[in-house]
């Protein structure tokens, strides 16, 4: 069974049409990544698989229960652990807070695992969110998503902001998470580290995937790597034809 | 005269506390789902008025508990079916349906328990005064500040260690992410909106025992208990909390040197306090306990 299966989704915001189509599949178990420029529509895709911006047309399922149209929190309630763009910490609430507003599934991951896990958020536990480096941020918010007991973990540019060593880090923790069997989908903007860790690719450009492949074979395409990075103005699709 | 100013600032204290127990619930309402409720100085009145029904069968202290708990219910199903259909919509809609929604309380309850004021009856124990120097300190008065205090002191308690305090803290901020982390965040805005409606229930049926019962009795309340809320700054309970106190206070002894100007004081202070500090008293962002 497939842990997500996204087909055609057509996203808007207000009139601005977003995603084209975009169609998607991660099996369980398996870590795959959505890589993309700024703007390609990857925060979007995600918003539109986890109902908080639904598409308009187009279907998401998650492990064969189609959930087109349910509100967020149904969604989460399926085993979908969500680690939003920007982190989004609660600022107000403390740590310790921050890890109990995720709804209880029963599973292996409980407070004092997590604390394990994270060491400097066991230290930090009674500061703010908005006490936080980023680093512990990013922490918080993939143990936020973690205590929901997933089956999937959807991260959407956990590196953002980061630092080199801190993403480091971060990407061995996701690539454990796999190894435990937890899927995963990881959209990223930094696509050499992602390759390195990913089974499968994605490459998503003005709201259309524009690859799909193994990442070891996207990994050895330092032509496509260079486009993604953004360093050229060259558009995606007028490189397709080279490979 | 110290006499007279005691007695004003005690006055000051008990509207004050009626002031916190509104504007806590209209700031919990405001802060979780973006609604002004203009409906809840009639919440207030239905309580009480659910209490005068009741205490004939079950006495005046279950009533105390049984009447906001049937307030906060009939809010509840208000909430599932009327006012969460102007979630996320346009401001207008909700003050449109919260306005409608108050003319129809009031009017219920004209139908029903006439146009008249009534009286809420109060256990003859503690209607006496407690000593004839401060014969307006009344066991009932004494006994209404401490029930405040009480039901306070539990609501910051419920918001500050309750997942579910926890949860509404967080949604206040960003409700979007508290969904995506599973939390059934309906449910969520129509139980915090009951809360809410509870607070306002018990004020009426503790207001109905000290003035009596009346359709409009909660309209005097209403406005003061917004101006709490600005004073005290949005976001902040504890701000909330001050305003309706300090509001109740500055008002009372206004009026023992210049009685006309009782009213005007409120406003002259919020201004005031928007001037120096427009974010309130104590506004930070997000719900701050």
């Amino acid at each position: 069974m497939n842990a997500i299966e996204a087909e055609g989704l057509h996203t808007y915001y207000g009139k601005s049409h977003i995603l084209h189509g975009v169609s998607l599949l991660v099996e369980e178990g398996k870590l795959t990544t959505l890589l993309g420029r700024n703007g390609a529509g990857k925060t979007t895709t995600m918003r539109s698989l986890m109902g908080l911006t639904p598409p308009r047309e187009g279907s998401v399922r998650f492990f064969g229960t189609k959930t087109t149209h349910w509100p967020p929190f149904r969604i989460a309630a399926l085993g979908v652990g969500y680690v939003p763009e920007g982190r989004r910490i609660f600022p107000n609430l403390s740590v310790e807070e921050n890890l109990k507003v995720p709804l209880e599934r029963r599973g292996p991951w409980s407070i004092p695992r997590i604390y394990k896990l994270f060491p400097p958020l066991a230290e930090r536990r009674n500061n703010r969110g908005r006490q936080l480096s980023g680093g512990e941020q990013e922490m918080l918010s993939i143990a936020r998503a973690l205590l929901i007991n997933p089956k999937i973990l959807i991260l959407d540019e956990p590196s953002q902001g980061l630092a080199p060593l801190v993403v480091r880090d971060v990407f061995r923790i996701v690539s454990e998470m796999r190894d435990e069997g937890i899927s995963v989908l990881l959209v990223e903007q930094n696509a050499r580290m992602s390759l390195e860790i990913a089974d499968f690719a994605y490459v998503l450009d003005d709201g259309a995937i524009v690859h799909a492949g193994p990442a070891a074979e996207l990994a050895r395409d330092e032509a496509r790597i260079e486009a993604l990075a953004g360093a050229t103005a060259e558009g995606w699709e007028e490189r397709v034809p080279a490979a | 005269m110290l006499q007279l100013i005691l007695f004003n600032v005690f006055n000051g204290l008990i509207i004050g506390a009626f002031y916190v127990l509104l504007a806590l619930g209209l700031s919990m309402i405001l802060n979780l789902s973006n609604v002004i409720n203009f409906a809840h100085g009639n919440f207030l009145a239905l309580g009480g008025y659910l209490a005068y029904v009741l205490i004939p069968y079950v006495g005046f202290w279950p009533s105390l508990l049984i009447a906001p708990l049937l307030t906060a219910a009939i809010g509840f199903i208000i909430e599932r079916t009327m006012v969460r259909r102007v979630y996320g919509r346009d401001p207008v809609y909700s003050l449109l349906l919260t306005f409608g929604l108050a003319f129809m309380i009031e009017d219920a309850c004209r139908y029903i328990w006439g146009v008249n004021g009534l009286p809420l009856t109060t256990p003859s124990s503690i209607s006496q005064p407690l000593s004839s120097t401060f014969f307006f300190i009344t066991a009932y008065r004494l006994f209404m500040v401490a029930i405040v205090i009480v039901v306070v002191a539990g609501l910051f308690a419920f918001l500050r260690y309750s997942r579910m305090g926890m949860r509404i803290r967080a949604g206040v901020l960003d409700l979007d992410t508290v969904s995506a982390l599973g939390v059934n965040v309906k449910l969520l805005r129509s139980l915090n909106f009951a809360v809410g409606i509870f607070l306002a229930g018990l004020a009426g049926v503790l207001a109905g025992g000290q003035i009596g019962l009346n359709p409009n009795m909660g309209d005097s309340l209403l406005l003061p208990s917004f101006i709490a809320i600005i004073v005290g700054g949005f976001g902040s309970l504890t701000g909330t909390l001050a305003g309706g106190l300090l509001i109740g206070v500055t008002s009372a002894i206004t009026a023992v040197f210049y009685p006309s100007a009782q009213q005007a004081v409120v406003y002259a202070l919020m201004i005031l306090v928007l001037l120096v500090r427009p974010q309130g008293l104590l506004g930070e962002e997000g719900l701050v306990i």
